[in-house]
């Protein structure tokens, strides 16, 4: 406001700045002292006398002083922040009320902002839970992964560490305080505790450090130690019980500690409840096994153990990477039966250390919340940049109000106040509605996501969202609240020309112009970005998966490995079952395998390959997996040759088959058929190739063909390499028809027939198991997608807005031509061309963003170029159609201008 | 009344019998000023010098009638007991 008569006396009566406060206590005392030397004289004293008179009744001039200025200095300050609070309150109040009044514009301009801000803190939501908090472990920033890669063997990029390793880098490590290991793994509880449904778990087998590295205490009981992982080398007798899995199965039983479940059938003693919280990294571990391991043993070449360490205070990730590197470099000599100087540089083996958080989150995901971030901030900006535009139409239509204002005394930090007050008060509601839209956002985005994005279960809208929100908005209110004041809106050439002032709004029809080109310029760059990952996702979808999953079910099943100790108990089994499933009505045929394509694990296992050498024989690590007949026949994977089948059980004839892709890497250009393959650390029997695979993905449609030994079920449960595994094994069925779940109640049936305790899980199609290996790739490109439908319509608003508002002021001109004899048509052009002119510059600035930034897309494309020609073709002809559509309209209304009526008026 | 003014007030009424360190009045006023029980302005006494008049505001008068039934029942407490030791 203006004028305020009730601020004057309060201006007389407190000093505004602190030195004028000063001396009005100055002032007052003096104004005492000096009336009491004058009594004093007036009563016959000397003027020296009654000085000192004067003084000595006052006391401690000084102190007196101070005591006073400090309660006058804060009775300034409190009435200083009164007067703040009562200009804000008053300012938003009169706000409120102007904005209450131009409705349409307080609609646009709340909308705009509260999608642009509410998708912002959406995104950032996802963003912060996922990639920017630290894990939910103490001091969880000093977690690390620890892995091998192996650069050497392109089939297997990465191992997990061996035992040894464990107690190596746990005594030489100066950077680590100390290091974990485990391995993860579905197993079956079949029993115990009065609870006998058999129940599939993911249970853990770990050293007894992890615990100390993730800070886990017990909740009753107590944890593993180490004599429990070196009695594990004899028996597997204790194992601590996730919080949750106590309360559902056993229903919090108090005196659960000591009693005996049944895991595969063996026995096991409840040693622990760990609490609700204590977890591995990103998992829902039930059960807590101890790892059989040894200090004393002899280091072995089994790298298949995740392994977390807990770095020293004040090191860093960098730190531990050099002192392990240098570590890894000496194996050689610390563990010469295990490796040599020439493998160690044939394969580049070594130890890599990646942050935990990092390793969990994986970078593809941590670069798609980025990218999307990125996203989101772009459609704020194009949403702040129509809100902008938004405003300097209001500023336009209330200038001669404000010029009123200004002649009649109003200053600039008056007018100053009142614009920012509106648009406070405007992204106040914003950030209401923004949290509203963020909310309901975040509740359909975490049912879309992909099951398997990490962290998911710790997406909510929190503080860190609702600050995020208040920032967003309260940047965007300050901005636009500025915009009037930097322009220069106090124009008292208003009143002079009668409210025709034309240089003024020239200059904010460029402001305008630049805020268009500038939103035509970041929807390109959007636009481009969705095109781009649509095209990977066709792409991907055109992939030629190398199997038909078109009426296949798949499931897994589990055989304890109490009852089935025997290769020919398990393969009894799984014969029998597969003819009794076949003969099910709707079956056309059944098998089993390790692993389903798609989801093959990349560990790798040695194995001795016959390939022409010095020895004949060539070590190598590859990729192997079990199948039974009728795998490949139900996947209809083609295979050259032939497949062995259910006869063939006979270890000293046995044969298997290897992918295309195998055969042509170790017999390039010559039949592998014939040839030979030793499983498992060279182990025999040695198996002769039967069958060659055609192209499988099994890692993956964006991953080349597989190169895999598909070894028969028999060697895997006979060798002693591979550690008392339960027989897990995924069924595939091939059935007549689309109703595949139809059949499962059959299966289900027929299995418990053969053993009631072999428990079915994960029933899905095998084309939903296609789809959701694509989940992550579409989820980014949906959101992506939308991203650029929003910045699409609000820069066609945009555009429209100010083409409708040229028109407006150009109604004179276009009346004069129209006057003059200029056509309908003539004029449309007019209006269309001056869009298509801002569209064009627009397009070219974003095409140069396009091509700058499309490459931070990277690995999320897929078979196409970040600077596809086609696809910039097309957001560019999709962006200048709409500029021409959003300018139709307003083209329209100026070829009805009445020239009669323009002239005269 | 300006914090002179004051002071001879109270020299008057109570015949210079009550006798205090004059400059510690001053907290006491703007402290009371703070609270909101005194008001303040600058104005000219009547030989036109420029002093700070203070004046009791409708909570000071409140305040004071409460500080005052206060005072009077400890006044009154105190005459009792003073009463009942001099018996």
């Amino acid at each position: 406001m203006a004028f305020d008569p009730s601020r004057l006396p309060r201006v007389f009566r407190i000093p505004f700045s602190r030195r004028a406060l000063g001396d009005e206590v100055d002032a007052e005392l003096r104004f005492h002292l000096e009336g009491r030397i004058e009594e004093l004289v007036a009563l016959g004293m000397s003027r020296e006398d009654a000085t000192a008179e004067a003084r000595r009744r006052f006391g401690d001039l000084d102190a007196h002083r101070r005591e006073t200025r400090a309660i006058d200095e804060d009775m300034l300050r409190m009435q200083r922040r009164n007067d703040f609070a009562e200009t804000l309150a008053r300012e938003l109040k009169y706000a409120a009320r102007s904005l209450a009044r131009a409705k349409t514009f307080s609609a646009m301009a709340l909308v705009t902002l509260a999608l642009g801000i509410g998708a912002a803190t959406a995104i950032f939501t996802i963003l912060d839970a996922i990639v920017l908090r630290p894990l939910p472990y103490a001091r969880g920033d000093r977690l690390v992964a620890l892995s091998s890669p192996v650069p050497g063997i392109k089939a297997a990029p990465v191992w997990g560490l061996a035992r040894h390793e464990m107690y190596y880098f746990k005594r030489a490590s100066r950077t680590l305080e100390d290091l974990g290991i485990y391995r993860r793994e579905m197993s079956t509880i079949t029993g115990g505790v009065g609870v006998q449904q058999a129940e599939r778990a993911t249970v853990a087998y770990v050293s007894a450090s992890l615990f100390g590295v993730l800070g886990i205490v017990p909740e009753r009981g107590r944890l593993l130690n180490a004599d429990d992982n070196l009695r594990a080398l004899d028996t597997l007798d204790v194992a601590l019980m996730s919080h949750g899995l106590w309360e559902r199965r056993y229903g919090g039983d108090p005196a659960i500690i000591g009693k005996r479940i049944d895991l595969e059938g063996f026995p096991v003693t409840v040693a622990g409840v760990l609490p609700a919280n204590a977890q591995l990294p990103d998992s829902k571990t039930e059960l807590w096994l101890p790892l059989d391991m040894n200090p004393a043993s002899p280091a072995r070449s089994n790298h298949v153990f995740s392994a977390i360490g807990r770095m020293r205070p004040g090191v860093t990730v960098d730190d531990a990477q050099r002192e392990l590197t240098a570590l890894t470099a000496q194996f050689s000599t610390v563990f010469p039966n295990v490796y040599t100087a020439r493998m160690i540089k044939a394969t580049g083996f070594t130890t890599q250390v990646k942050s935990l958080r990092d390793d969990v989150v994986g970078t593809l995901v941590t670069k798609a919340l980025w990218i999307l971030f990125g996203a989101v901030t772009v459609v704020l900006l194009i949403a702040a940049a129509n809100v902008a535009n938004l405003f300097l139409v209001r500023i336009e239509t209330r200038r001669l109000e404000v010029a009123v204002r200004s002649a009649i005394g109003a200053s600039r930090r008056d007018l100053a106040w009142h614009y920012l007050a509106e648009s406070l008060a405007l992204s106040g509601c914003a950030a209401l509605g923004a949290l509203a839209i963020a909310w309901i956002g975040l509740r359909i985005l975490v049912t879309l996501a992909p099951a398997d994005l990490p962290r998911l279960d710790e997406v909510h809208l929190g503080w860190a969202s609702v600050a995020f929100t208040i920032a967003a908005a309260l940047a965007a209110g300050v901005a636009l609240g500025l915009l009037p004041s930097l322009r220069g809106t106090i124009d008292l050439t208003m009143l002079r020309e009668g409210g025709r002032g034309a240089t003024g709004s020239r200059r904010r029809l460029a402001a305008r112009n630049v805020l268009v080109v500038s939103q035509m310029a970041l929807a390109l760059v959007l636009l481009a970005s969705a095109g781009l990952l649509v095209r990977s996702l066709r792409n991907l979808r055109d992939v030629q998966p190398g199997f038909d999953a078109t009426n296949v079910m798949t499931m897994s099943l589990a055989l304890p490995n109490a009852r089935y100790r025997t290769a020919a108990l398990a393969s009894n089994f799984f014969e029998q079952l597969s003819s009794r499933i076949r003969a099910l009505p709707g079956v056309k045929a059944v098998g089993f395998g390790g692993a389903l394509p798609l989801e093959s694990s990349e560990l790798c296992t040695g194995a001795v390959i016959d390939v022409p050498g010095p020895s004949g024989e060539r070590g190598d690590c590859v990729q192997m997996m079990q199948v039974t007949p009728g795998y490949f026949e139900t996947l209809r994977i083609p295979v050259r040759g032939r497949a062995p089948d259910w006869s063939e059980t006979d270890l000293s004839g046995a044969s298997a088959v290897v992918s295309g892709a195998f055969a042509d890497r170790f017999w390039p250009n010559q039949n592998a058929i014939g040839r030979g393959v030793k499983c498992c650390n060279g182990n025999p029997p040695f198996y002769r190739i039967s069958g060659i695979t055609g192209p499988v993905r099994t890692h993956g449609l964006d991953r080349a063909a597989g190169q895999v030994v598909y070894f028969p079920m028999i060697p895997f449960a006979t060798n002693p390499g591979i550690e008392g595994l339960p027989i897990f094994m995924r069924m595939v069925v091939r059935t007549s028809g689309p109703q595949g779940s139809e059949v499962v109640p059959a299966i289900r049936r027929v299995v418990a027939e053969l053993d009631p305790q072999v428990p079915i899980t994960d029933v899905a199609p095998m084309e939903q198991l296609l789809a959701t290996s694509l989940a992550r790739r579409s989820f980014t490109m949906m959101l992506l997608a939308t991203a650029a439908a929003l910045a699409l319509l609000l820069s066609a608003v945009g555009i429209y807005g100010v083409i409708s508002y040229v028109v407006a002021q150009r109604r004179g001109e276009i009346g004069i031509r129209m006057a003059l004899g200029a056509r309908t048509g003539q004029v449309r052009g007019l209006v269309v061309r001056q869009s298509l002119a801002l569209a064009a510059v627009g397009v070219a600035i974003g095409l140069a963003g396009a091509l700058a930034t499309t490459r931070v897309l990277g690995a999320l494309l897929f078979g196409v170029s970040p600077t596809d020609p086609l696809i910039l073709a097309a957001a560019t002809a999709l962006l200048v159609t709409l500029a021409a559509l959003a300018s139709y309209f307003p083209a329209r209304r100026a070829s009805q201008v009445d020239p009669v009526e323009t002239l005269r008026g | 009344m300006h914090g002179l003014a004051v002071l001879h007030w109270i020299e008057n009424v109570t015949g210079q019998r009550l006798q205090i360190e004059e400059g510690a009045l001053y907290p006491a006023l703007h402290r009371m000023e703070q609270r909101g029980w005194l008001d303040a302005e600058w104005g000219y006494t009547e030989r036109n010098r420029k002093a700070k008049f203070y004046r009791l505001t409708a909570a000071g008068r409140r305040q004071l009638t409460a500080e005052l039934l206060k005072w009077s029942r400890y006044t009154e407490a105190v005459g009792l007991v003073v009463a009942r030791e001099g018996a």
